[in-house]
């Protein structure tokens, strides 16, 4: 009786928009996990005997050294600028943050170009001091490279995880060990370190993530991943079967290892309860203390961000007049309005599912926001696979009913861009999710209560109340879902139709063409919008208080 | 009987005890009746379920013999008539005064809306500050919005959440005498909740004094709070 009551309280369109959604979502993973357990046919076969191990070797790999390098820079340039005070200290704690805008793709093209034959290094050696090198110390497409360069270019979410727990979660603990005698070194190893632990794990989690899902880096590089296997079963021989197989084989990996997060994460949220949160007051550094910790930001701040940085703009300086045309105006075209669709698209399902889920306070409210997260996990490539059987499958049916109807057969679906569009709201709603959630909780929700209270129903509330409370949440979330599609590179390059490129695939296929130097613009409008809202976010969103 | 309250049952879904095992109440019309209790007493539960903002797992709330819920029905809180004023005051950040208020006047016309609202702005004495946003107002004046908006679309209830516990004792004092004299003028029948034992002998016609989700003693005030008075002193020690 109690069930049919709680059922009759809030059961409405919202919980029935919910489930129709978390069930879309969950469909392409479902396919893959189901078919994983098919039967094996020869190319799988061949691909489980001959290369499997390899695949797994080398992801773990990059996976590995990635993961450990990006906590020793992250971690340290975490503690370095929430606790000391150098020149230019404003600067840097936001401008570390800025190499996220440089997709790891497009890095490692970058530094290809620097460090080649041809690149701005070795032909001053050449040219203005004679000097002729060895090759093997300036190539980098190799493993090694790969992880300088993911290093590069991802340990920034491990630094503004660990950054803003330490600054304001742990001044009474770091001012504590102060106090009782402990220097700097000891306060970092005994205290900071420890008590960051779950910070520095959600940080590190989202970076294998990203390696994981890279497409670009490996393949430029020409290392085998899971991710390369991939594209070649799909594209190589056009055997979607075992495109599958790996593609479920790389969700169990990547489904253990969030697993293995939760274990070593333990009970421990980024945060710790205490009422008060003080910003951690950072120290001025003197003398040679000074200068260390201010050439390590400036190396880390030129390495990921100003070298490549400048490289891009002098390739641009000498392309932009052969690459900036009509072509060009498409291209954008085409990615600021499947970014647009997208993140429109999952701003809708987004505050629909988060805004049952925190109505309803049940299991149901709490197992879809799960479901809404699970996309983020999985690899870009492995989703467009999954996206792919399912729209295949579908027009399947869509096929037979045409020539039924004695119409001329095409793929309709699988051959659309709503098809990609779809793998982007599977693929990113997590980001937008996350996002209106957060902003939905800070409100809570006596607002909501207190319009119902006033006669007015859950729809109605939501859009003269609950909406306009969390603009800003939706704002935020809008951008960076807008500039995640943007970025995205292989789940684009497996479902786009022909003859249809985004900024992102277009760079990537320059690239690939060894033609980087044409790469440079749209890389460079991809870097700038990304710039723009990791600018935009942190100064506006997360405005310092003065 | 106004509210009448039957069999109540109600557990909190992170806890294992049931914070109402068949509780039975009724509130008659037109009379203030303040409940009185410790924090975690249930009291502001107990409002909540009234309002229909919980759903109980047994038992029926009828509102003016019409049934707001029992074993098969649950009547949704917009459709229950019933006004709230929350302990933080809720009110909607981004509406003015004159918005806040008309918010629940959904029925009216622009001019009956209007009519309404300056009506009650001058009951609780804020004419002048129709414009302003509710950052713009005291704890106070807040106040007196929140009673004006929950009063506004003219429900057959009216109940307030530890409506003074945000403000300053000398404050206190004046809104509560103001609160009891527009309580009285317009003959609504309304609820209290308060921990302040002071609060209840004040503005109320009948006190009932809850512990642990129980009502342990009910009647006029003077006599309650006699009757309780080593428990109460205890407690507020």
């Amino acid at each position: 009786m109690y069930f049919i009551r709680k059922m009759r309280s809030q059961f409405n369109s919202w919980a029935l928009l919910s489930v129709i959604f978390s069930t879309l979502i969950l469909l392409p993973a479902l396919l893959i996990m189901v078919q994983l357990f098919a039967e094996s046919n020869e190319n799988w076969e061949h691909i489980k005997e001959f290369m499997l191990k390899n695949y797994i070797v080398n992801s773990v790999t990059l996976v590995g050294f990635t993961g450990l390098f990006t906590v020793l820079i992250g971690v340290s340039a975490a503690w370095l600028v929430s606790a000391y005070k150098v020149p230019m200290h404003r600067f840097f704690k936001w401008g570390l943050i800025l190499p996220l805008a440089i997709p790891p793709y497009i890095g490692a093209y970058t530094y290809h170009g620097i460090l080649n034959y041809t690149g701005v290094i070795q032909t001053s050696l050449r040219n203005q001091f004679g000097i002729k090198v060895d090759q093997k110390f300036f190539d980098i497409m190799n493993i090694p490279g790969a992880v300088f360069i993911f290093t590069m270019f991802l340990y920034p979410y491990v630094y503004i995880i660990t950054k803003s727990f330490l600054e304001n979660q742990s001044s009474s603990l770091i001012e504590n060990a102060r106090l009782l005698g402990k220097g700097s070194f000891m306060t970092f190893i005994q205290v900071v370190l420890p008590v960051s632990r779950a910070a520095i794990v959600g940080g590190v989690s989202l970076v294998i993530l990203e390696v994981f899902n890279d497409y670009g880096v490996v393949k430029y590089f020409g290392i085998q991943t899971f991710s390369t296997a991939i594209f070649q079963a799909w594209f190589g021989m056009g055997d979607i079967y075992s495109a599958i197989k790996l593609a479920g084989t790389l969700m169990f990996i990547v489904v253990l290892i969030l697993i293995l997060e939760k274990v070593i994460r333990g009970r421990k949220q980024y945060s710790y309860s205490t009422s008060k949160v003080r910003p951690l007051q950072p120290k001025e550094l003197k003398g040679w203390k000074k200068f260390a910790v201010l050439s390590f930001f400036i190396s880390l701040f030129a390495l990921a961000f100003g070298i490549p940085f400048i490289q891009l703009i002098h390739w641009v300086y000498m392309t932009y007049d052969v690459i900036l045309n009509t072509a060009f105006v498409d291209l954008i075209w085409n990615s600021v309005f499947v970014a647009s669709i997208g993140s429109v698209l999952i701003i809708i399902v987004a505050l629909i599912i988060a805004n049952f889920s925190r109505l309803s306070k049940g299991w149901m409210g709490k197992l879809f926001s799960k479901i809404t997260v699970l996309g983020y996990s999985i690899p870009g490539a492995v989703i467009a696979i999954g996206v792919l059987t399912l729209f295949l499958s579908l027009d399947e049916k869509v096929f037979t009913l045409y020539e039924w109807l004695g119409l001329e057969p095409t793929l309709v679906l699988s051959l659309s861009i709503s098809m990609l569009i779809f793998a982007y709201v599977v693929r990113f709603l997590a980001v937008g999710f996350n996002s209106i959630e957060s902003g939905f909780d800070k409100v809570g929700t006596v607002f909501t209560e207190a319009s119902r209270t006033l006669g007015m129903s859950v729809t109605k509330t939501f859009f003269k109340v609950d909406i306009k409370m969390i603009k800003g949440a939706i704002a935020g979330g809008f951008i960076l879902v807008f500039v995640d599609i943007l970025k995205e590179l292989p789940l684009t390059l497996i479902l786009q139709p022909f003859n249809f490129y985004t900024l992102a695939t277009k760079t990537f296929q320059y690239a690939s063409d060894e033609r980087i130097h044409e790469a440079s613009v749209s890389s460079m409008v991809i870097i700038c919008i990304s710039a723009l809202s990791i600018f935009f976010l942190h100064r506006v969103l997360e405005k310092e208080p003065k | 009987m106004f509210v009448q309250i039957k069999d109540l049952a109600f557990h909190y879904k992170n806890s294992r005890n049931p914070l109402f095992e068949n509780l039975s109440l009724n509130f008659n019309q037109g009379e203030v009746s303040v409940i009185l209790g410790e924090s975690g007493s249930g009291k502001s539960t107990l409002l909540r379920l009234i309002a229909g903002l919980e759903v109980p797992s047994r038992g029926s709330i009828l509102i003016d013999q019409a049934v707001m819920n029992d074993t098969f029905r649950f009547v949704q809180p917009e459709k229950r008539g019933v006004g709230l004023v929350f302990q933080d005051y809720a009110l909607f950040p981004h509406m003015t005064v004159e918005k806040n208020i008309k918010f629940g006047l959904t029925k009216m016309n622009r001019k009956q809306k209007q009519a309404r609202m300056e009506e009650l702005l001058a009951i609780v004495g804020m004419e002048d500050y129709a414009s302003r946003y509710p950052y713009e107002l005291s704890g106070g004046q807040q106040q007196r919005v929140a009673l004006a908006r929950a009063m506004a679309p003219n429900p057959s209830l009216i109940m307030f959440d530890e409506p003074f516990s945000n403000l300053d004792s000398k404050l206190q004092l004046q809104i509560r005498d103001e609160l009891q004299e527009i309580l009285k003028r317009t003959g609504i029948t309304s609820i209290f909740v308060t921990h302040d034992e002071e609060d209840a002998r004040a503005i109320g016609d009948r006190i009932i004094l809850m512990n642990n989700g129980k009502i342990q003693d009910e009647g006029r005030p003077e006599m309650v709070l006699k009757r309780n008075k080593e428990q109460l002193s205890l407690a507020y020690v």
